[in-house]
């Protein structure tokens, strides 16, 4: 049998956000991928010129759903180092509490949709039931379970409460328990040690070729964190390990980010009883000083960053994103070259390039004489009708 | 200074390396001297993470900036490229990482990377005659009708 290009997306089951992958097979095995992006691209970053650095605090959060947060943070880091300004240290304490929280909710997200590209929907339903204890203190505080719009240029919009500290707390104790229920799970349940282990291998070295970010090149057993490295808000003060695993396989992937879990809950606690009083936010002017900064955070995905050329408006008058699942993506290709076309979904989200479901709008008929047709949706749901008509079924 | 940033002073002791503050450093070279800079980055420092690439019209050039990344400094090369000869040698042989970033150059900016293997369009359609969406002197195509 001869080579076939299959294309999955940009619409797939498998896929969030839309992106293409032609896929090349041979049999059953993949012998080359090609990546084609840019499907949702909104233009954020011209837009970005046109609004003020008030306006930009809101659009830059809607970067991303999932790690929104990281986005905003970047921004204002830039923005504050142009100004030149240091904001109070309980402002920096409480945006390090969102940053973990944030990697918190995203790990359990992630550790659901890999359960479910893995066919283990139970794991899917038990990691989200418990990622909804992270959105509800996430909405305690902010008042928003995404997009929590806390930050402000030189601080924090809202406070933390003695109230919301213990709360905070109480969370952490529960996430805690089922973390280690889910280790547990990761390293000794049969379904994902099937599915997972020596799946999507990525070698240190090519890791590094392809300047791969976050948990992706940890699994490889490269020891990069930005927290570590570059540490920004309170980073510096707040204890915690780099979790790597050297097995360089999806199974390494899942790992490393259940580990995670404990040491943003070991941050989460540090901070909740280490948090300093005082002032949240410092005030600063409208118009910012022409000059450059360059912020980067360790967002759940990995390395995000943020470049801003001020040019003394109001208005920003270059900014530069690129976020970690761009510099993911040439490394995925890899990873994907001499793997199973069945192990393509699990491959593709275990470097969490926030993923979801849709429904298929390509039917190969099989009762057909052509080797394959495609049919539209409205044709699709006339098929079926008539289908289950032919089997006593009544529309 | 840290110990990564006095290795990085003395290993490019030729060039004119600034300093912004700490973790944060700016080589400013002209375009012709961007692949032996880069190359002296990765056969003598051994960086071998490549951040992303800035791109920012400045009227008639355009400002290029690559991000380096080494133990948590950011190493940042800056060139400049003018607007009628927008084009630079492609690093995609030394870090092959910049694959994507050097296509969304050429989407957004119009930036032609010289020796990339595959500049095909990245993020704007495939039949994109738009221009190129991250100049300066670029308009939505339904503003320009008015």
């Amino acid at each position: 049998m001869g080579r076939v290009k299959l294309p999955i997306g940009p619409q797939h089951p498998a896929l969030k956000e839309p992106e293409n992958f032609t896929i090349t097979l041979d049999g059953e095995r993949v012998v080359d991928v090609d990546i084609r992006i840019g499907y949702t691209h909104r233009g954020i970053e011209k837009l970005m010129e046109s609004r003020t650095y008030t306006q930009n605090l809101y659009l830059v959060e809607r970067i991303c759903g999932i790690c929104s947060y990281a986005h905003v943070v970047n921004f204002t880091q830039n923005v504050e180092e142009v100004l030149g300004v240091q904001i109070p240290k309980r402002a920096e304490y409480i945006r390090t509490l969102f940053l973990e929280l944030e990697r918190l909710h995203s790990h359990f997200l992630w550790l659901g949709v890999a359960g479910h590209e893995i066919g283990f929907d139970t794991l899917f339903m038990y990691t989200w039931q418990d990622r909804e204890v992270v959105q509800d203190l996430l909405e305690m505080i902010s008042g928003n379970r995404v997009n929590y719009a806390m930050n402000t240029i030189g601080g924090v919009r809202r406070d933390i409460s003695e109230e919301h500290r213990k709360k905070v707390l109480e969370g952490m104790d529960y996430l805690e328990k089922r973390a280690a229920y889910y280790k547990e799970v990761a390293i000794n349940e049969k379904t994902i040690l099937a599915r997972a282990e020596n799946v999507g291998i990525l070698k240190p070295k090519v890791a590094l070729k392809y300047s791969a970010v976050g948990p992706t090149v940890r699994a490889s057993g490269i020891t990069v964190d930005i927290r570590r490295d570059d540490p920004y808000a309170s980073y510096t003060e707040t204890p915690f390990e780099v979790i790597t695993t050297d097995t360089c396989d999806v199974l390494g992937r899942v790992v490393v980010r259940v580990l995670e879990l404990f040491e943003s809950i070991k941050i989460i606690r540090y901070l909740m009883e280490h948090l300093p009083s005082g002032e949240i936010v410092v005030k600063v002017p409208r118009k910012i000083p022409e000059g450059e900064s360059i912020s980067h955070t360790e967002a759940p995905r990995g390395e995000d960053f943020h470049y801003l050329r001020s040019n003394g408006t109001e208005k920003p008058e270059r900014y530069k994103v690129r976020t970690p699942t761009l510099a993911n993506l040439p490394a995925i290709a890899e990873m994907l070259k001499g793997a199973y076309l069945a192990d393509v979904p699990i491959v593709v989200a275990a470097i969490d390039p926030c993923m979801g479901c849709m429904d298929r709008v390509l039917l190969l008929k099989q009762d057909s004489d052509k080797p394959g047709e495609i049919i539209e949706g409205d044709q699709l749901r006339a098929y079926g009708i008539k289908w289950y008509a032919g089997r006593g079924w009544k529309a | 200074m840290t110990t990564t940033e006095e290795l990085i002073s003395q290993v490019l002791q030729g060039l004119p390396v600034q300093v912004k503050r700490d973790r944060r450093i700016f080589i400013p070279v002209p375009r012709n001297d961007l692949i032996k800079t880069v190359n002296i980055l990765s056969s003598e420092l051994n960086i071998n993470h490549l951040s992303t690439i800035t791109a920012r019209d400045t009227g008639k050039e355009i400002e290029l900036l690559y991000h380096f990344l080494l133990n948590g400094v950011v190493i940042t090369i800056r060139t400049m490229c003018p607007k009628d000869d927008p084009t630079i040698d492609s690093i995609v042989s030394i870090f092959p990482g910049a694959v994507l970033y050097e296509r969304e150059l050429n989407d957004m900016l119009g930036i032609v990377p010289k020796g990339h293997p595959d500049l095909r369009r990245l993020i704007l359609p495939d039949d994109w005659v738009g221009g190129y969406p991250l100049r300066k002197d670029w308009k939505p195509p339904q503003e320009s009708e008015e």
